[in-house]
């Protein structure tokens, strides 16, 4: 049989709020007329103890099983109401409420209690069709998030964490410590923030219970109250945190410089950084932000690895010493580099996809040119007491010696010439490598301890045996220095001469005769510059003659070009057949044609002569430069291996030759080569006589990167994003002025043409770190990994606490206060890092040009309290003047204006705080709002001065008052990204943009969504003790809900009639939490109750009406419809 | 003729489906702000916008209100991730149907209003009153008059649910 529906409704008055606009008695009456309703009251409070007490006691008396209250919203009491009928017996769910308040007697007066009568009819006719439903337990996880790690964040962490239960804190930027860590002092007892802060802050980074997640967001949070599932992006930091040790090292060298956030962008930060020194954790991270767009290709390239997206995106940025210095970390030789490498650079350039290479070798000049070596600071190298001797004083040999007086080691160099320098003194002409830059290069060597004793041959004034003993190591790098022979008749005549000796010869400035017709053989660099050297010596008419074409001439194309300038002919696929003389002296050269055919063992085309194509060209001298051979007999005697033509042999990647402790590298080992390869062999060789002498093991490698290449599809992608850009061309001296000296021919570029060229390099085009791993070389303990990968944490908590914290207003948009657009107008939080000891001035309170303000105006509410920003006060502004104020006059005794609208200094001591700065000389309240900031001075007092316009409202009078810089008092306001989080966390957001709570009273840390609290800022302004306390009041939520261990869930879900069900599967495809599926082989819907968030989109879908929403049933509904709608 | 006069005097009867998380708190915070605006709205509070069935509606259409207001999070904020863009579709499915019976789709109302925003609910029963007044009463009102009991004396039916509950 039914059981007969028994209702006792109960109508609150909740003091006048109902009762002054709804006549209770007469709702009531009404109410105990509807069928159902077996009795109907009017009560003062219904939700007070005795309201209470009232509601339990006709529950047993009248029998009730429905109960009716009307009263506030059911998000104010049902709870409470639920409760009450569940502790007289009845199932909680058989209660309903009617919103007579919030949605009645508080919008209406006339009609509020006709409207009141509706609402408790439709409460009635629903809740007969209300179910006894059961609240499930659920357990909960141990685990708390925590995000955001400001001051909040971490005192909620803290007290969570001591309470035993484990805590994931997880804080976006690199470190805690929020925005009190940019305070200097706090107010009122003027604390140093960071004496208050640190310790919590390593007390939070330390502690067992505390996992920090430091640079990183949380992405996702699903599941329900006590069983959060949450995924959380760890940012890459491209640095290992458990090898970093924050010694700083790798910042010097990082050629990415980046306004530090943490200091308001008022100062410089690397890529690669920590954002403060107290930050916790203490370990650097790699502000990464995108993808190189180039491979770098340049850098592997260069057979020393030289940094070159590095300095040139110094060079870029103008900021030439530092380029200079990171090319110099790896490069004793950039001036030469700068002007006579071949560049390998430049042929591996990515931007040859686009136009043409970046001119990397000219930049390296360029940066040369800015610095003087002679200038340079040598760094204190502590010796080793280790010594070794470098045989030949050329690239490879000085490099060698370079690198290893770096290192500690006492470096002796022998060189047989008169002056250090080797082919690059006697083998250059002066027109490509002035001697004078030369000299400085070695000059630094020199300086940096290296014994350079010159005139000294190794095997003949010392023998190779005794340097072997008196040495602990020694590095051979004698050069090429032996003559190649032609092979053909008359090669002995006096006007032959070999190239390398007619160089050395010019050098040294030696009287060479030269003949009117000179003839060069051979296609190298070496035949080119003995032609542009004959023809600066006074030759008249200079020939080179090559057996192959152009194509195959191994000559840099630059420098070929700039001898056909000179007027100097090229006879290509030409070979001398024998010299001709007349009277003794050389007087033609016989040559046939060649013709070129395949490939011979070097890969080029093998040229042959044509038969019958013999011909003469006149030649008073004729000059061969074939190339030379190293000259190593002396070796013999210690027993060092050679190979073919007298090259040293060695083991290419360490530089060791067959006898322990003797090493060699450069044209020695290789022949004839570039001087790049040769100061690649010094520098090798260096770092294994380094582990020699240490006795490590030289079977170690350094760590190889491997080289990507560019897909197609990138290629494209650069060509449709980069523009074409002219390459900057070098400007050289006119041909007439080049040939009648050796003046330099390339004459540098300007810094315009620089900082242009250096712009088009494609790595520089990216903010952040450019990935040109300087930071990775300069790592003491390998910490550095730029493959890293952003991480995704999942981790199932009970409970989150979010406390993300506040910006801060930005009040360059009241264009009148001339923010950004003068430059002693600054923010709060501006003004605070200029006034803290760790910040860009060191806290000296200076204005822009360093000079110390004599006046300062603070502007209260600049965004708060204004209907045009924010209408709210941010609460701190006020006491936060003060204190400028207080340590203004303290720091500089300058004059203060606090100019103000109402003074809110409330809070602890705050009142004392005020008068004590009110009665301190020289600070002047001017009670209104600062209306303008301009520089245009009207009279001889306001010159100079920034004028602030202000009504004082106490005269009342407009004011201009002169000052030297202004602090504007900013507003406090929400997140940026705070509708992200509100997302995120399913929170609501109130009109201001801060989060909503649960209740403005009663609810100040719960949110709508059941295990989700808000603590600090996040919820709306607020100071450090309040902070302090709303997080503590979070922490608290939370540790009495893990003390309890369990939560109800709400039972109101969704169910599904199996017998009426068809298995249509609409309700899988709407749900958005995969509640629902098809059981087979039944083929019917179920419903999992651990998944359903109990929303009914699923009932409201349903076509055959199979699935019902418990508690907003169909019955329950439709009643309630018919009861307003009626 | 009597019906400008009917219309002058005539107050509709809004029925407000309004979303636990959003809309519903919205209605709160005006009523907490104080907003005053006219009686002729009755609120039903459902867990999501998502979960109105269109029956609700045409229930409460036939029952005599003369317009029917759905209220949920702004789009891309429901707290069910989807509910709202779930009650658009049904929305734009019901205003088809309703054309198509012949019956003013314009009575049927969805607005998104967030927790935050009180002013907007205000504003939204201001401009669903006059709109509501310009059309004047429900023209379905009245044939189910007679399911309706003498003023003051209205008595609950059995509900013959549609779903057979």
């Amino acid at each position: 049989m039914k059981k007969e529906i028994r209702i006792g409704v109960y109508i609150c008055h909740c003091g006048f709020n109902i009762a002054k606009t709804v006549r209770v008695k007469e709702v009531a009456e009404f109410a105990s007329k509807l069928p159902g309703v077996v009795m109907a009251r009017d009560y003062m409070y219904t939700c007070s103890d005795p309201g209470q007490e009232q509601i339990r006691n006709d529950i047993k008396e009248y029998n009730l099983n429905r109960v009716v209250v009307a009263a506030c919203s059911p998000n104010m009491h049902e709870k409470t109401f639920r409760r009450v009928v569940a502790e007289a017996g009845l199932n909680p769910f058989l209660y309903q409420n009617a919103n007579i308040r919030e949605h009645c007697s508080w919008v209406h007066e006339e009609g509020a209690t006709e409207k009141a009568k509706d609402i408790v009819a439709a409460a009635v006719s629903r809740v007969i069709y209300h179910q006894p439903l059961e609240t499930k337990e659920v357990e909960i996880k141990k685990d708390t998030l925590v995000v955001g790690g400001g001051i909040a964040g971490m005192m909620a962490s803290m007290d969570i964490a001591n309470g035993g239960y484990k805590v994931h804190l997880v804080e976006k930027t690199s470190s805690i410590g929020g925005h009190i860590i940019q305070f200097d002092k706090t107010f009122p007892t003027l604390d140093c923030a960071a004496c208050i802060t640190t310790p919590k802050m390593s007390d939070t980074g330390s502690h067992r219970n505390i996992n920090l997640l430091n640079y990183s967001v949380v992405e996702e949070v699903s599941g329900f109250t006590g069983n959060f599932q949450s995924k959380i992006r760890k940012k890459a930091k491209y640095i290992d945190q458990t090898k970093c040790t924050g010694c700083r090292l790798c910042f010097d060298s990082c050629p990415v410089v980046m306004k530090n956030e943490f200091d308001m962008m008022l100062a410089d930060r690397k890529a690669v950084y920590i954002p403060f020194p107290q930050a916790v954790p203490n370990k650097a991270v790699i502000d990464r932000r995108e993808d190189r767009p180039c491979k770098a290709s340049c850098m592997y390239a260069c057979p020393i690895n030289t940094n070159v997206p590095g300095y040139v995106k110094l060079i870029a940025d103008g900021r030439f010493k530092e380029a200079y210095m990171l090319i110099r970390s790896t490069n004793p030789f950039p001036s030469t580099c700068g002007r006579v490498c071949y560049a390998p650079c430049e042929v591996a350039c990515d931007r040859n996809n686009i136009d043409k290479p970046v001119a990397i070798r000219d930049l390296k000049r360029f940066a040369d040119e800015q610095v003087d070596a002679d200038d340079l600071d040598i760094p204190e190298i502590e010796k080793t007491g280790k010594t070794v001797v470098v045989i030949g004083a050329g690239p490879s040999g000085l490099s060698a010696a370079h690198d290893l007086a770096m290192l500690g080691h006492s470096v002796t160099v022998f060189e047989s010439l008169p002056q250090a320098g080797g082919m690059l003194r006697y083998g250059i002409p002066e027109y490509r490598l002035p001697k004078d830059v030369l000299n400085k290069e070695i000059n630094y060597i020199k300086r940096l301890g290296a014994d350079i004793r010159t005139g000294v041959i190794v095997g003949k004034d010392v023998p190779i045996s005794e340097l072997q003993n008196d040495y602990d190591a020694v590095y051979i790098a004698v050069g090429a220095q032996g003559k190649m022979k032609l092979g053909i008749k008359n090669e002995d005549l006096p006007g032959v001469i070999e190239g390398v000796s007619f160089l050395r010869s010019a050098a040294l400035g030696e009287n060479i005769p030269l003949g009117r017709k000179v003839a060069v053989i051979g296609g190298g660099n070496t035949a080119v510059d003995c032609a542009r050297t004959a023809l600066r010596l006074g030759a008249e008419e200079v020939t080179i003659v090559y057996r192959r074409t152009i194509n195959e001439m191994p000559a840099a194309p630059e420098e070929i070009e700039a001898a056909k300038e000179e007027g100097i002919k090229i006879e290509y696929l030409t070979s001398p057949v024998c010299f001709m003389s007349e009277e003794d002296t050389l007087s033609q050269m016989e040559c046939i044609r060649m013709e070129l055919q395949a490939p011979d063992s070097s890969g080029r085309p093998r040229p042959m002569p044509i038969e019958g194509s013999e011909f003469t060209i006149p030649a008073d001298t004729v000059i061969t430069a074939l190339g030379q051979v190293p000259e190593t007999d002396f070796t013999k005697k210690i027993g060092i291996a050679l190979g073919k033509n007298g090259t040293i042999n060695i083991s290419t990647e360490t530089g060791a030759t067959n006898i322990e402790g003797i090493f060699a590298g450069g044209d020695a080992v290789t022949g004839p080569g570039y001087v790049i390869d040769a100061i690649a062999a010094g520098k090798t060789a260096a770092v294994y006589i380094d582990r020699y002498l240490k006795d490590e093991s030289l079977e170690w490698r350094p760590e190889k990167q491997v080289k990507e290449e560019l897909t197609e599809t990138e290629i494209t992608g650069l060509k449709n994003k980069y523009p074409k850009i002219e390459r900057a061309k070098m400007p050289e001296l006119p041909v007439r002025e080049r040939i009648l000296g050796f003046k330099e021919v390339s004459l540098g570029l300007g810094v315009n043409e620089a900082r242009r060229e250096a712009g088009r390099c494609l790595a520089g085009q990216i903010e952040g770190c450019i990935q040109c791993g300087e930071c990775a070389r300069r790592c003491g303990v390998n910490a550095v990994n730029l493959n890293m990968k952003d991480e995704i944490v999942e981790l199932d908590v009970g409970n989150i606490i979010v406390a993300t914290g506040y910006d801060t207003f930005d009040p360059s948009v009241i264009k009148q206060l001339g923010y950004k657009k003068y430059d002693n107008v600054m923010t709060s939080l501006e003004f605070e890092r200029i006034n803290s000891p760790t910040g860009p001035t060191g806290g000296q309170i200076r204005m822009k040009n360093g000079e110390v303000p004599e006046s300062i105006a603070i502007v209260h509410c600049v965004g708060s309290r204004d209907k045009n920003y924010h209408e709210y006060c941010s609460r701190v502004c006020c006491t936060a003047g003060l204190k400028f104020a207080h340590l203004i006059k303290d720091k500089i005794g300058a004059d203060v204006y606090e100019m103000y609208i109402d003074m809110r200094s409330f809070g602890e001591s705050c009142e004392e705080f005020y008068n004590r700065v009110a009665s301190e000389d020289g600070v002047k309240f001017i009670r209104g709002k600062a209306t303008s900031v301009t520089d245009k001075a009207i009279n001889e007092e306001e010159q100079g001065k920034l004028i602030v316009s202000v009504e004082d409202s106490l005269i009342p009078k407009m004011l201009r008052v002169p000052v030297d810089m202004v602090i504007l008092l900013v507003a406090m306001q929400p997140r940026d990204d705070s509708d992200d989080i509100a997302r995120i966390f399913l929170l609501n957001k109130r009109a201001d943009g801060f989060f909503m709570e649960q209740h403005i009273k009663l609810g100040p840390v719960s949110t709508m969504t059941e295990g989700v609290f808000l603590a600090g800022c996040c919820e709306g302004p607020k100071d450090v003790p309040d902070s302090v306390a709303h997080a503590k009041a979070a922490a608290s939520e939370v540790l009495s809900r893990l003390a309890l261990g369990k939560t109800e869930i709400e039972p109101t879900i969704a169910i599904v009639d199996e017998d009426i069900c068809s298995g249509c599967g609409l309700c899988v495809k709407i749900c958005a939490y995969g509640a629902p599926s098809i059981i087979e082989p039944q083929h019917r819907s179920h419903v999992n109750e651990a998944l359903c968030k109990g929303c009914g989109a699923c009932a409201a879908t349903c076509p055959s009406g199979a699935i019902s929403h418990k508690h907003f049933n169909f019955k329950e509904l439709l009643s309630e419809v018919e009861a307003l709608a009626a | 003729m009597s019906n400008q006069i009917d219309k002058d005097n005539f107050e509709p009867k809004i029925v407000a489906f309004l979303c636990h998380w959003c809309s519903y708190k919205a209605a709160d915070l005006a009523g907490t702000s104080r907003l005053a605006y006219p009686t002729n709205v009755r609120t039903i509070r459902t867990m999501c916008s998502g979960s109105v069935d269109p029956v609700y509606i045409i229930k409460a259409l036939l029952d005599g209100a003369d317009g029917v207001l759905v209220g949920g999070c702004v789009l891309g904020d429901c707290h069910y991730q989807s509910g709202n863009y779930k009650a658009r579709r049904k929305m734009i499915i019901l205003h088809a149907q309703l054309r198509a019976l012949g019956i003013d789709e314009d009575r049927v109302w969805l607005r998104w209003i967030s927790a935050s925003d009180g002013v907007m609910f205000r504003d939204v029963i201001f401009e669903m009153v006059e709109a509501l007044k310009a059309k004047g009463p429900n023209p379905m009102k009245n044939p189910w008059d007679i399911w309706k009991s003498a003023k003051g004396g209205w008595k609950p039916k059995t509900i013959n649910s549609p779903r057979g509950e």
